[in-house]
């Protein structure tokens, strides 16, 4: 009868959304259950290798290993004691926990792990190049985006504990390559894009200023050059490669640079501007800083400054070396670099395998070609006996910090080579405490990264 | 041991689930009895109209034009909400709902009436019997 | 009267299976020190069993599943309840249980004949106001229970078995319609609207935001059978409406609320795993410990939070007995509730209790779960048969008397009427 089934309907409608809930509900438990183990207290740690399954982190903690066996690795591979948040362990718990809801915790012999793609060998190497100094270095595949390198000093081996934490030096704890910092001359890549993308690349060639060691500004400040005696009329490239700051001033104030257009450039670069909100590039859960400098008026030293890479300019070492990527591909699309390969779960099933992915488009690919073949003259033209035996496009940078008290140092490069698509940045904190350069630990990484390659 | 464990909890849901499954069967069997029970308590009366039978299968049953009516006659003589059949101690009764045209049983208009087997009822100009169903094997 | 009787045979059979399967599998994988434990435990599940299955031959009924889903669920409750933490004997809970059979057998008895019930409409809504005014006086927003002696009931639990009845109507009551300028209305469905907006305010004064969704629910399901007589039509289209409008009003609502009721709604559970999000991030937890299989009737560590044999039950057998089987559970009560699908009832005021029922249990099986597993704001509501509590327990035992008066009714008229004569005589006048 009509009006008994019209009762039915009603009670089936109810039940089928009952039925709905509870579908999405088990799908979320199963779905989010590691999630929710995470937030229990007991917990059943993996291993973290490298890509040749050496170990970065032991989280069962049984094993033994030699001496500062993690020390390079330290702050960015971290570990779960909470110390360290902003690492590949503790972002990822939960892919390194021998948990899933259908085999529940598995207390022995779980075969949950993070195999990243970061070369162990190489990465002592390189952080073992720098001795007493301080800095950091990253370097990865711009064809496909893995991390090769990516050192930070002062580290720390994390199974020693955080005893004396307070004794820790500063920036131990954190991975300076994660972090901004004053790029100096590497700044004037961004420049050298944003003028050929508003200009051309015939326009820009055409341009060439004078520079006298020091340039007054239209607003009266001065802009001073490293070398006093100038550096006399220089075109682009040869500017470049001097890395001179009044020619890079007056090419701001040129009227072909109208501001508006730089500052969109940059932002399309992922500048944040002028005090914005800071943004962040997310390397498996990783947070990276971007980049922020100020723009406000073209005629102003401090515009002028930040475009020449001091001042408010801030840019974290893994975007200058992304920026590289968006150079040598020749696409004008950044590479997205990542740390983890691949996760394996507790019962050794690979899973989450990683993919390449390129940002936005940048600028555009004939920048991008000229832009690289800028950096290549730079590089055969200054470095190639510096670093020998690869084809390098570079730029070097000396950052003033502490108010010009130290000094950084800088370098930021690609090599042009199909079958080895390094692209890096060197950063060599006060460099006039040591003798070493950033040329030096460049050569250390390219011939360590090529024989293991 | 640990697979002994797993074992015992998928047998004990694996009862559980056998013993909702024949209870559902039980259910099923229920219908048809309760069915019969049904056409016991109603004396197994239809109301026919020429070659259509419409089953009385609850105790309140409405006649109309109505979509929601449960026996639905299409026709404009017919008011929206006409008659309404009921059953108590296995009579049914035939109620007016305040039709336009009135409600006949046997040729006289009334409204309200208990019915009897093979009564003819008229609502506007549709004509309904009501009598005993005809068993299948009959025709 | 016992029309299927290989059929009741095999489902006695089947129901001591499945308890005698849950009681191997607490022999087996249970937490207990002395086997006399679980030996007791087991007897009496059993004799719960059998004894309810002859008492039930007492009462002539068409149909007897709801009797077998019932026992059912009621003793899988008792072995989750005494073995929670430990195995053990849950007196408390085994008296409750008892009491919910026999308040079902009231229910049944109650509800049968509907054309008793209909001729007592006024006692009923009388009944609701008295239960309403007993929670509006003797309860406070901290305290919703009666506390005599050491017995603690909770008023409001038993308004909602009196407002299905009132809910529940007749094809015929919907008929008596009367003019109000140009509106035919029901006077019933005003007083209806009336007595619902009694109780919601009631519900909202005393803070008691578990049982206005399952008053609510009920009204909308007892509601939306009513209109569907009306003279005007009433088109898909101005249902469609008036939902939009309900829920427009439930989110000024939900905007306007007190203090409180916002910091519930808002409260991130991961955040704050030690206040208030202590019980849902325990739960969910447990439920994830307990992964599809469970960890073992008494193995758990959730019996050690509050409310764990309520509130969070879910969670709770989740964990020691798997996702599987408390899906299950759950599983077996909408069976319960589907029985009217399955063999319709045969008058519209039993298909109104049918449905009536069905929200109320639902609703309230999915605010538990639902909420426990903070999908919505957690409130203190009860998963019926499966959670402790006697109030709620009898409550919900009542409400399926009540579904099982709709599958075996008994349409006779009240004694004081006059009988007719039951002489078919034979007429043919045209």
């Amino acid at each position: 009868m009509k009006s008994i089934r019209r009762t039915q309907r009603i009670i089936s409608l109810i039940i089928i959304l009952f039925i709905a809930g509870m579908a999405f509900l088990v799908l979320k438990i199963n779905h989010e259950a590691d999630f929710y183990m995470m937030n229990s207290d007991t917990h059943q740690l993996g291993f973290v290798y490298d890509r040749k399954g050496d170990v970065l982190f032991d989280g069962t903690g049984q094993g033994s290993y030699p001496d500062n066996y993690f020390l390079d690795i330290g702050n960015l591979i971290g570990d779960d004691k909470g110390q360290m948040e902003n690492t590949l362990v503790a972002r990822n718990l939960q892919k390194l926990n021998n948990y899933s809801f259908s085999d529940g915790l598995k207390k022995q012999g779980g075969k949950a792990a993070i195999y990243t793609t970061l070369n162990h060998e190489a990465n002592r190497a390189v952080f073992n190049s720098f001795g007493y100094m301080e800095g950091c270095v990253s370097a990865y595949n711009y064809k496909t985006g893995e991390i090769l390198v990516c050192t930070s000093l002062p580290s720390l081996d994390v199974t020693k504990g955080y005893e004396g934490l307070e004794n820790f030096k500063s920036g131990t704890l954190l991975s300076k390559n994660m972090y901004g910092t004053v790029p100096g001359s590497t700044q004037k890549v961004s420049t050298v894009i944003s003028a050929v993308e508003i200009m051309g690349s015939a326009q820009l060639f055409s341009k060439s200023y004078t520079c006298n060691g020091k340039y007054t500004n239209r607003t009266g400040n001065d802009i001073d050059c490293h070398n006093i005696y100038g550096h006399g009329t220089q075109n682009i490239q040869e500017a470049f490669e001097n890395s001179c700051n009044p020619f890079f001033a007056q090419l701001i104030e040129d009227d072909d640079m109208p501001l508006e257009k730089v500052k969109k450039q940059y932002e399309k670069m992922g500048y944040v501007l002028n005090g914005g909100k800071p943004t962040y590039i997310d390397i498996n859960g990783i947070q990276c800083e971007t980049a922020s400098t100020t723009l406000e008026n073209s005629y102003e030293f401090r515009t002028q400054w930040g475009c020449i890479g001091q001042g408010d300019t801030l840019v974290s070492p893994i975007q200058l070396m992304m920026w590289q990527s968006a150079i040598a591909n020749g696409t004008g699309k950044m590479t997205m670099p990542y740390l983890i390969d691949h996760v394996t779960d507790l019962n050794g099933h690979e899973k989450e395998k990683a993919k390449t992915h390129y940002s936005e488009k940048l600028f555009s690919e004939s920048t991008a070609s000229t832009v690289k073949q800028i950096m290549l003259t730079n590089g055969s033209d200054r470095y190639s006996y510096l670093i020998s035996g690869y084809k390098v496009g570079v730029k070097s940078g000396t950052a003033q910090v502490d108010e010009g008290a130290k000094e950084n140092s800088l370098l930021v490069g690609f090599v042009d080579d199909p079958s080895f698509p390094i692209a890096f940045c060197i950063l060599i904190e006060d460099k006039d405490s040591g003798y070493l350069t950033t040329e030096q630990v460049a050569q250390v990484l390219l011939d360590n990264l090529k024989n293991n390659y | 041991m640990e697979s002994l464990d797993t074992i015992l909890c998928i047998a004990a849901a694996a009862a559980l689930d056998v013993c909702i499954f024949v209870l559902l069967l039980t259910a099923y069997r229920e219908r048809r009895s309760s069915k019969k029970t049904w056409h016991e308590l109603s004396h197994d009366m239809v109301l026919t109209e020429q070659n259509v039978t419409y089953e009385l299968g609850c105790d309140e049953v409405l006649i109309g034009r109505h979509a929601s009516a449960d026996i639905r006659l299409p026709d404009l003589s017919v008011s929206r909400y006409h008659a309404m059949l009921t059953v108590s101690n296995g009579i049914w009764t035939i109620h007016d709902m305040g039709s336009k045209s009135g409600l006949f049983v046997n040729g006289s208009m009334v409204r309200e009436a208990v019915l009897h087997e093979n009564d003819l009822i008229t609502l506007g100009n549709r004509r309904l019997i009501f009598r005993k169903r005809r068993s299948e094997r009959v025709r | 009267m016992y029309a299927n009787p290989v059929a009741y045979v095999f489902s006695c059979i089947f129901v001591l299976i499945a308890h005698i399967a849950m009681l191997l599998n607490v022999y087996f994988n249970g937490n207990y020190t002395e086997v006399r434990d679980v030996a007791v435990l087991g007897a009496a599940v059993l004799i719960l069993d059998i004894s309810y299955f002859i008492v039930i031959l007492l009462f002539k009924q068409t149909s007897y599943v709801l009797d077998f889903l019932l026992i059912l669920v009621l003793n899988m409750s008792f072995i989750f309840q005494s073995c929670f933490g430990k195995v053990g004997f849950d007196v408390k809970h085994l008296i409750t249980c008892i009491v919910c059979l026999a308040s079902c057998k009231a229910g049944y008895i109650l509800c049968r004949n509907h054309k008793l019930l209909q001729d007592k409409k006024p006692y009923i809504y009388g009944g609701v106001i008295f239960v309403m005014l007993i929670v509006f006086v003797f309860t406070s927003p901290e305290d919703m229970w009666i506390r005599i002696g050491s017995f603690a009931i909770q008023p409001s639990e038993f308004a909602k078995p009196l407002f299905i009845l009132a809910c529940a109507t007749s094809i015929a009551d919907q008929q008596k319609k009367h003019k109000i300028l140009t509106f035919s209305v029901v006077y019933e469905n005003l007083a209806l609207l009336a007595l619902t907006a009694i109780v919601c305010l009631i519900q909202v004064k005393s803070h008691d935001y578990g049982s206005l969704p399952t008053f609510l629910s009920i009204f909308a399901a007892g509601f939306l059978l009513r209109i569907c007589y009306p003279k005007a039509k009433f088109s898909k289209k101005k249902l469609i409406g008036v939902i939009a409008l309900v829920i427009v009003f439930v989110l000024i609502g939900l905007k306007y609320a007190p203090e409180y009721v916002q910091h519930r709604l808002h409260v991130d559970i991961w955040s704050d795993k030690t206040g208030d999000g202590y019980q849902q991030s325990q739960a969910l937890i447990a439920i994830a410990k307990g992964g599809w299989f469970g960890v073992g009737p008494g193995k758990g560590f959730l019996s050690n939070v509050f409310a764990f044999e309520n509130d969070i039950v879910f969670a709770t057998i989740s964990e020691e007995w798997g996702l599987i089987y408390a899906l299950m559970a759950i599983f077996a009560i909408l069976v319960m509730t589907s029985v009217p699908l399955v063999n319709p009832a045969r008058s519209y005021y039993h298909g109104t209790i049918s449905a009536c029922v069905c929200a109320a249990l639902i609703v309230q099986m999915a605010l538990n779960i639902f909420g426990s597993c903070n999908l919505i704001p957690f409130t203190g509501v009860t998963i019926p048969f499966i959670s402790a509590g006697g109030s709620s327990l009898m409550v919900s035992g009542f409400m399926v008397g009540m579904l099982m008066a709709a599958q075996s009714p008994s349409f006779k008229e009240p004694k004081h009427k006059k009988k007719e004569a039951d002489v078919p005589t034979w007429r043919w006048q045209e």
